[in-house]
């Protein structure tokens, strides 16, 4: 289309028009160019028809020719880009409705259940299918309630002021040592409706039950002791009830608790409120059986002690051990969350530091 | 209780082909589990664990006795019987009853070589004790360990003139072998002789009475302690010897008089002894009453029939006479099971010896409908949830209070502890707000920028003439700064009123009543030392919290279906406007409109606003349950509400 009848300012722009049309970044730039080029008036394209207007005759056909094959070539560059820019603005249009759904999202932030709570609340959660309800008592206890109902000898060393916490003026009043209390509450209760309660555990079938709760020994804080920790205690009494019904409560719970594989065993041990006596353990959680540090090598941790009631403790309520039997059993929460956790250290629990609390807790 | 295999084996030759391991499991599945495995010079020592109620259990024998019945294996004969009885060679009263009503004894002049076995040294230094290298007391030492009865060689010589068992009496000492005077109380059971106190019986012996290298002629005592009587001596004195241990747990009253023999007779072989005499004085203690069992009981506890036969064969295995009766028998259990005493008993043994991996396991059969959880705990575990939920942390604190933190109404001195670990552990707490504010300042402390925390926890009070409450109480704490957790929500540092308002707000969505947050409100806490206000703190009750809603279908409450209409008002109200007083004042102003809604929107502050001014956006909705409202008459309720507003001092902002 190279013709000596274009003017060379014609030519120059015709060929810096590919590059001005590229440099286009935006549909406003692209629109500058246009009337530059293809504008009615002072555009390249009016100045060839002004050309054309005054051109002798025997130029004109030639000159014709080569300034519509530049406007077509112009006009088609220009609709092109345009087309381009077009597009690339809906995409920017679209991208600044977008929202990355991987950004922080406008919600409160999350706190978290004490794992400790959340170990006993799961318990709950695990026996309520069995027909267990909830018993609590209060964390200041009598020596009869913590001690005595419980077949725990006079002399028993754990009623020392070594192991116990007493209270200064409120005579025999001590710190509960473990959950156990709560049975002999129970018990109690039932005892001192005389028969009406004997009928209402005839008419119940029995009564279960689990006690979680704060208890207190008198331990110097360490990294496995504390002056405060939690047990959960359950209880049940019915009719013909033996160690096998034991036995299959606890492997259920176990189950739920860890998992379809968990497994268990029992071994012969004694507390002085059953008979027979039991500690359970459970195959390691951690190495699976293998043998690893937690289960110091034998596969097998030992998670908590049970037994059949014994008979004394019956008799004790008024309940007559010939007729209705039952079983009792006792978890250490702290040892439990620690051994399934890893968690190295028994004070991390009470110093309630945000990071800890934010992996180890969660929601329910 | 350490066990050296190869004492063990002597008691047991049908151990031999049993390796450490199997050991090991075959003691657990009796209920003795090995807390370890040792090798101290050659010999292998398992550090078994023995539960209180097995005193009969504390020596190589007692061991090998379950092991024997489990296995059905036989133990290894007890050495051939000593001597005869003999004549007395000086006085010997039993002058506290029960306590102390048998005394076996014996004189024996020594002779040369006075020198103890080497093997017997070893087996010494394996249980931890360490040969004297004096014969009467390492052999006494050694049975103790193998067959578990305790006994004691004075130096006869410095006997003068009787013994006795007694009670010692008021102002009595005596200097024990550990070199320690120990002033006697008349619950101190004493041996003593016609110049007073001679050893604690059961204990520990006397310095002055003991044997040394010196010693020419020894007297030996094994004789048969009241359990209860030792433990409590021994935890009074504080002195918790092998002797005391095996007397406090119960030792075997039968196996007195053979100890003597066997101590008699190895004092003849290893010191060239010659036995002048052997007696015994009084009467061990009348052996229990015999059990009834009925195999049904061992069928009920076991979950599986047992065959009789085999339960009354593992009961033999034990030690127990049977004497059949209908459906059962009449067991009368050997002199060293002092802990068989009810039929539950016998069932456990007979289980035990089957071993509990044989018991079946089952449900219990759910005979009734389970009572629903307490209101209490469903309460709180509700509450737990939502605050969670809400974005704060819960905790769990000890529980102790500090008397000089604690200005509380009510009497600390009885919430005090009678033996606490440290002066900061003093007392039950009274407020949860203390530990709280410690655990915010240690997570401030630590870098966290927002701490959101709440804990649920009994605190405890004590009023003059009331017994020691527990309360269950809700304790919060919020500080740091707030938002930055997104990109829309900008981080600022929580300031003046807001934290407090922030806090309220938490307390009202879970219904605390406008009235229990002034009774209770303890709203800020600070930085002790420069007094900077770290954050917003509150406690309540948990009774004081509302249930959330009884109904778990609640009843249904109609609403219109007619558009609703509103309109904003903007006030110019006075900085210290109380905002509940405006509110109630359009609201009554509009009682009788169909009214859904009036709240403050927002509250504009600014230096463009006259000097102790605000603007506060008052939101009006209103809505009729049967008809769509006109424009007219809502800008008529507009008005009056506006009215209401000016009454107070409020003012239309242009």
């Amino acid at each position: 289309m190279e013709t000596p009848l274009l003017p060379p300012e014609i030519q120059e722009a015709h060929r810096s028009f590919p590059g001005a049309l590229a440099a286009c970044a935006d549909l406003d730039a692209l629109l500058r160019l246009k009337g530059a080029f293809v504008g009615r008036e002072a555009s390249h394209a009016a100045r060839l028809m002004e050309l054309l207007k005054a051109a002798p005759k025997e130029h004109k056909r030639e000159l014709g020719a080569a300034a519509n094959a530049l406007k077509t070539q112009w006009e088609e560059g220009l609709r092109e880009r345009q087309a381009q820019l077009e597009e690339a603005r809906k995409a920017t249009a679209a991208l600044a409705n977008a929202w990355d759904p991987a950004l922080p999202s406008p919600l409160p932030a999350q706190g978290a259940l004490h794992p400790l709570n959340r170990l006993m609340d799961r318990l709950v959660d695990v026996f309520r299918p069995l027909g267990y309800h909830v018993e609590e008592g209060p964390e200041a206890e009598t020596e009869e309630h913590n001690f005595d109902g419980l077949n725990i000898p006079e002399d028993h060393p754990a009623r020392g002021s070594a192991d116990t916490f007493y209270f200064k003026d409120s005579d025999g009043l001590l710190l509960r040592t473990h959950t156990s209390p709560v049975q002999v509450r129970v018990l109690k209760r039932i005892a001192e409706k005389g028969p009406d309660g004997l009928s209402a555990l005839e008419r119940n079938g029995g009564i279960r039950f689990l006690a979680p709760g704060r208890v207190y020994r008198k331990d110097e804080i360490d990294p496995t002791h504390s002056p405060m920790f939690h047990q959960v205690e359950g209880m049940l009494i019915g009719k013909g009830i033996g160690m096998h019904h034991l036995k299959g409560t606890l492997a259920y719970a176990m189950k739920a608790l860890f998992g379809p594989g968990a497994e268990v065993r029992f071994r012969p041990s004694y507390f002085p409120f059953v008979e027979p006596g039991a500690e359970m353990d459970v195959r390691c959680p951690l190495c699976g059986g293998a043998g690893c540090r937690v289960c110091k090598g034998s596969g097998w941790v030992e998670l908590l002690g049970a037994g059949l009631l014994h008979p004394n403790i019956l008799t004790f309520a008024g309940i007559d051990p010939t007729v209705w039997s039952g079983f009792a059993f006792g978890m250490g929460v702290e040892r439990t969350a620690m051994m399934v956790s890893q968690t190295p250290d028994l004070r991390l629990f009470f110093e309630n530091d945000q990071r800890f609390l934010k992996t180890m807790g969660g929601l329910d | 209780m350490l066990i050296e295999l190869g004492a063990l084996h002597q008691e047991l030759p049908a151990l031999a082909g049993t390796s450490t391991h199997d050991l090991c499991e075959l003691l657990a599945g009796l209920g003795f589990p090995v807390d370890g495995v040792e090798t101290v010079e050659g010999a292998t020592v398992l550090d078994v664990d023995v539960t209180a109620n097995r005193g009969d259990a504390q020596s190589h024998r007692g061991i090998a006795r379950d092991l024997a019945a489990k296995l059905g294996a036989a133990l290894t004969p007890l050495p051939a019987a000593g001597p005869a009885q003999g004549q007395p060679l000086l006085p010997i009263r039993l002058e506290a009853g029960d306590a102390g009503p048998f005394y076996a004894t014996a004189v024996l002049d020594l002779g040369a070589p006075q020198g103890t076995p080497g093997p017997v040294k070893a087996f010494l230094g394996a249980m931890g004790a360490g040969a004297k290298d004096l014969p009467a007391v390492d052999a006494s030492n050694e049975l103790l360990h193998r067959y578990g009865h305790p006994s004691h060689a004075f130096d006869a010589d410095r006997i003068q003139d009787f013994l006795e068992v007694r009670w010692a009496r008021e102002g009595e000492t005596l200097v024990t072998l550990d070199g320690v005077e120990r002033k006697l109380t008349p619950r101190d059971l004493l041996i003593a002789d016609g110049a007073g106190p001679v050893a604690l019986a059961g204990v520990m012996g006397g310095e002055g009475t003991k044997v040394t290298a010196a010693t020419r002629r020894v007297l030996l005592e094994s004789a048969w302690f009241d359990p209860r009587t030792v433990r409590a001596m021994a935890h009074r004195h504080g002195l918790h010897t092998d002797a005391s241990h095996r007397f406090g747990r119960g030792a075997d009253p039968a196996m007195a008089e053979p100890a003597r023999d066997l101590l008699a007779r190895r004092l003849q072989d290893w010191a060239g002894a010659t036995l002048r005499s052997a007696w015994s004085v009084g009467a061990p203690p009348p052996p229990k009453a015999p059990i009834e069992l009925a195999w049904s009981m061992v069928d009920r506890v076991s979950g599986h029939p047992v065959d009789p036969e085999r339960a009354g064969a593992l009961l033999r295995a034990l030690g127990c006479a049977l004497e059949p009766i209908p459906g059962g028998a009449r067991v009368t259990p050997p002199t060293w099971r002092h802990d068989l005493g009810l039929p539950e008993d016998l069932a456990e043994e007979v289980l035990r010896l089957l071993g509990y991996d044989g018991i079946p396991s089952a449900l219990p059969p759910l005979e009734s409908h389970p009572e629903p959880l307490a209101p209490g705990y469903l309460k709180r575990r509700k509450l737990a949830s939502r605050l969670a939920n809400l974005g704060f942390f819960q905790t769990v604190t000890l529980g102790f209070g500090d008397p000089l933190e604690e200005a509380l109404g009510d009497a600390p001195a009885r919430r005090a502890l009678a033996n606490p670990l440290g002066e900061d552990y003093s007392l039950m707490r009274g407020t949860l707000l203390r530990d709280l504010d410690k655990v915010a300042r240690l997570n401030l402390e630590k870098g966290a920028r927002d701490v959101r925390f709440f804990e649920i926890a009994p605190v405890f009070e004590a009023r003059p003439g009331q017994p020691l409450k527990e309360t269950w109480t809700l304790g919060l704490v919020w500080g740091g700064e707030m938002g930055g957790e997104d990109p829309l929500t900008p981080t600022r540092k929580l300031s003046g009123p807001e934290g407090r308002s922030h806090l309220q707000g938490v307390l009202r969505a879970l219904g605390v009543a406008a009235a229990d947050l002034a009774a209770f409100g303890r709203w800020e806490f600070t930085e002790a030392a420069t007094g900077a206000v770290l954050g917003w703190h509150f406690e309540v009750p948990i009774d004081a919290i509302p249930d959330a809603g009884e109904r778990v279908i609640p009843r249904f409450a109609p609403f219109s279906r007619f558009p609703t209409v509103e309109r904003d008002l903007s006030l110019l109200v006075g900085l210290d406007q109380p905002y509940a007083a405006l509110k109630a004042a359009m609201e009554e102003a509009l009682a009788g409109t169909p009214l859904q809604d009036l709240r403050c929107v927002d509250v504009f502050r600014h230096k463009s606003l006259p000097q102790g001014r605000q603007a506060w956006l008052m939101r009006l909705r209103f809505q009729a349950m049967d008809r769509t409202l006109t424009g007219e008459e809502v800008e008529t309720w507009v008005l009056s509400a506006l009215d209401a507003a000016q009454a107070l001092g409020a003012q239309l902002r242009g």
